[in-house]
């Protein structure tokens, strides 16, 4: 069989897979296909830095450059897209006619933003891609009014970078505060506020009922009867995954393409992974999680590359994702859900804390505003899920990484008796000082 | 090691009992931002800014041999300040030795 891989959708976790495989010593041809005419590039600076920068080039935001390719020996084929797969003979049909043959395939066609049906035209954004970032930034002006449907974090990030444009804001968000699905009422009430701060007009528990654009803008009627006029409008209600191809070759898709732990799909030598890839994570309960976040198309495109070439160990990484808004730094890892308990450092009143999530008092997931460090450190703990002691947690003068008993010792010095089986303890730091040596 | 203008430039940078083992942190000699590791007993000095977007390393966290920024978590190897994840970039690095008890750094003064 030839010895090819063949990589699908030239994103993040393509180029990641393209790397790893490259990394972990296979030598074999790699073919990333993208349906984009321009290399593959980072995608979250499309809601902030690339989309206020008025110069917008995509050359500033690519993950790699030619040469990059080129030493790599990696086809990349550009403008191109996969329009069938026959796992059967083991080869994707392209559409230039082309066949290709593959000896293991990935899937990373990663996703596109849920549209309304009928709301297009001049005046109506939808953000995706590079030339969905060039088209709305160049229409946020000190003049422009954007209206954004969904407090998302592509709603709140083009927030707020639309008013660092100059641009007048209004976010209509229909849950009772933006982001509260995935971190709660209280912390999107923090983000909600932080957006007002800025001059952002923020209604909450607002459902649209009527939608009206023209070629000079738009009007947006609200249930309470209320109608809101502006100049452009940015749907931002979530995001699809692309899994029609791997639908219409027969592979288990349920809202994504359904891999196991090693990002395998249901066809023989197919994978899948990034933003259209549904895993069952390990540390969560094994939920359903198709995770739309650049890390985790970093780390499951590697994890995949590293399972094509016989390593089967399970994804099982804690999800982190952040968020930019304004000068401030969200932050998230693991999942917030399936906790029986909740201990905050500082205070969500001065847009400086971290709530950490705990299950039988072992952290499993961290959501910092302005504290990225407590996030950072927390992610050793929720792989390794030791119990930890609470009081330290919630004292903001101890590192995050003291609150667990450690687990490599650093010197003989700092061992201690092991606690008794379900007592927390706080390891603290080694009571003898290290004499330092000159170095490199 | 010796300055970009090929003279050597020790400055006092920091009491080398400030900086424990395994730890990092930033100080500032002239206009330039250095961080300060202590990998394993070793004192390095590399500039105090992230290759990413410029934020400060010193706020970061250094766990096994690596620096993580704590913006977006881009990392670089404690001993020789090349890029991890990603790869291809390289912190600025600075002479550094340890004297006496005082940690100091060959950078410009001004």
């Amino acid at each position: 069989m030839d010895e090819t891989v063949v990589i699908v959708g030239a994103g993040t976790t393509g180029v990641s897979a393209a790397q790893t495989l490259r990394q972990e010593g296979y030598t074999g041809r790699i073919v990333l296909i993208g349906a984009e005419s321009v290399p593959p590039y980072e995608r979250p600076p499309l809601s902030k830095e690339f989309l206020h920068d008025d110069n917008r080039d995509v050359a500033t935001i690519v993950l790699k450059d030619q040469q990059w390719y080129d030493e790599h020996g990696i086809e990349v084929r550009l403008g191109r897209t996969v329009t069938a797969i026959d796992p059967a003979r083991h080869c994707v049909q392209l559409d230039d006619g082309s066949r290709l043959t593959y000896r293991q395939l990935l899937i990373a066609t990663g996703g596109r933003p849920r549209r309304i049906p009928g709301v297009e035209g001049q005046r109506v954004h939808y953000l995706r891609d590079a030339h969905d970032a060039e088209r709305l930034g160049a229409a946020l002006t000190p003049r422009s009014h954007l209206i954004v449907l969904g407090g998302g974090f592509i709603g709140c990030e083009v927030a707020a970078t639309a008013r660092r444009r100059g641009a007048r804001v209004t976010v209509i968000e229909r849950e009772p505060a933006p982001l509260a699905r995935v971190l709660g009422a209280d912390i999107g009430s923090a983000i909600a506020r932080v957006h007002r701060d800025k001059g952002v007009d923020f209604r909450v528990g607002s459902d649209t009922s009527e939608l009206s654009v023209t070629t000079q803008g738009v009007s947006v009627t609200l249930s309470s009867g209320e109608s809101i006029d502006g100049t452009e409008l940015l749907v931002a209600i979530g995001m699809v995954p692309n899994d029609e191809l791997a639908s219409a070759a027969g592979i288990t898709v349920d809202n994504g393409i359904v891999v196991d732990d090693a990002c395998q799909t249901s066809a023989p030598d197919v994978y899948a992974a990034g933003d259209v890839a549904v895993h069952a994570h390990p540390l969560f309960d094994r939920l359903p999680l198709r995770v739309e976040q650049y890390d985790n198309a970093v780390r499951q495109g590697a994890a995949a590359a590293r399972a094509m070439l016989g390593d089967h160990s399970a994804y099982d990484d804690p999800h982190w994702f952040w968020s930019d808004q304004y000068e401030h730094s969200l932050q998230c890892i693991g999942i917030p859900t399936g906790h029986d308990q909740v201990v905050l450092r500082g205070s969500t009143d001065d847009n400086a804390f971290t709530a950490f999530y705990l299950r039988r008092g072992a952290i499993r997931a961290a959501v910092s505003l302005n504290r990225g460090k407590d996030v950072l450190m927390a992610r050793t703990l929720i792989s390794v899920g030791t119990p930890v002691d609470l009081h330290a947690l919630a004292d903001e003068s101890v590192p995050v990484n003291r609150v667990a008993p450690r687990t490599r010792t650093p010197s003989p010095a700092s061992e201690a008796p092991s606690p008794p089986p379900g007592m927390a303890v706080g390891a603290g730091r080694p009571m003898i000082r290290c004499r330092v040596r000159a170095g490199g | 090691m010796t300055s970009e203008t090929g003279t050597t430039s020790w400055q006092v940078a920091l009491d080398a009992d400030e900086l424990w083992e395994d730890e990092m942190t930033g100080v500032t000699i002239g206009d330039t931002a250095i961080l300060l590791v202590n990998q394993g007993g070793e004192v390095r000095a590399f500039e105090d800014r992230c290759a990413h977007q410029e934020w400060a390393l010193s706020d970061g966290v250094l766990e096994d041999g690596t620096i993580t920024c704590v913006r977006h978590s881009w990392q670089f190897d404690a001993e020789t300040g090349a890029g991890q994840n990603p790869t291809g970039c390289q912190l600025r690095t600075f002479g550094c030795k340890v004297q006496d008890g005082v940690i100091y750094v060959d950078a410009p003064d001004e």
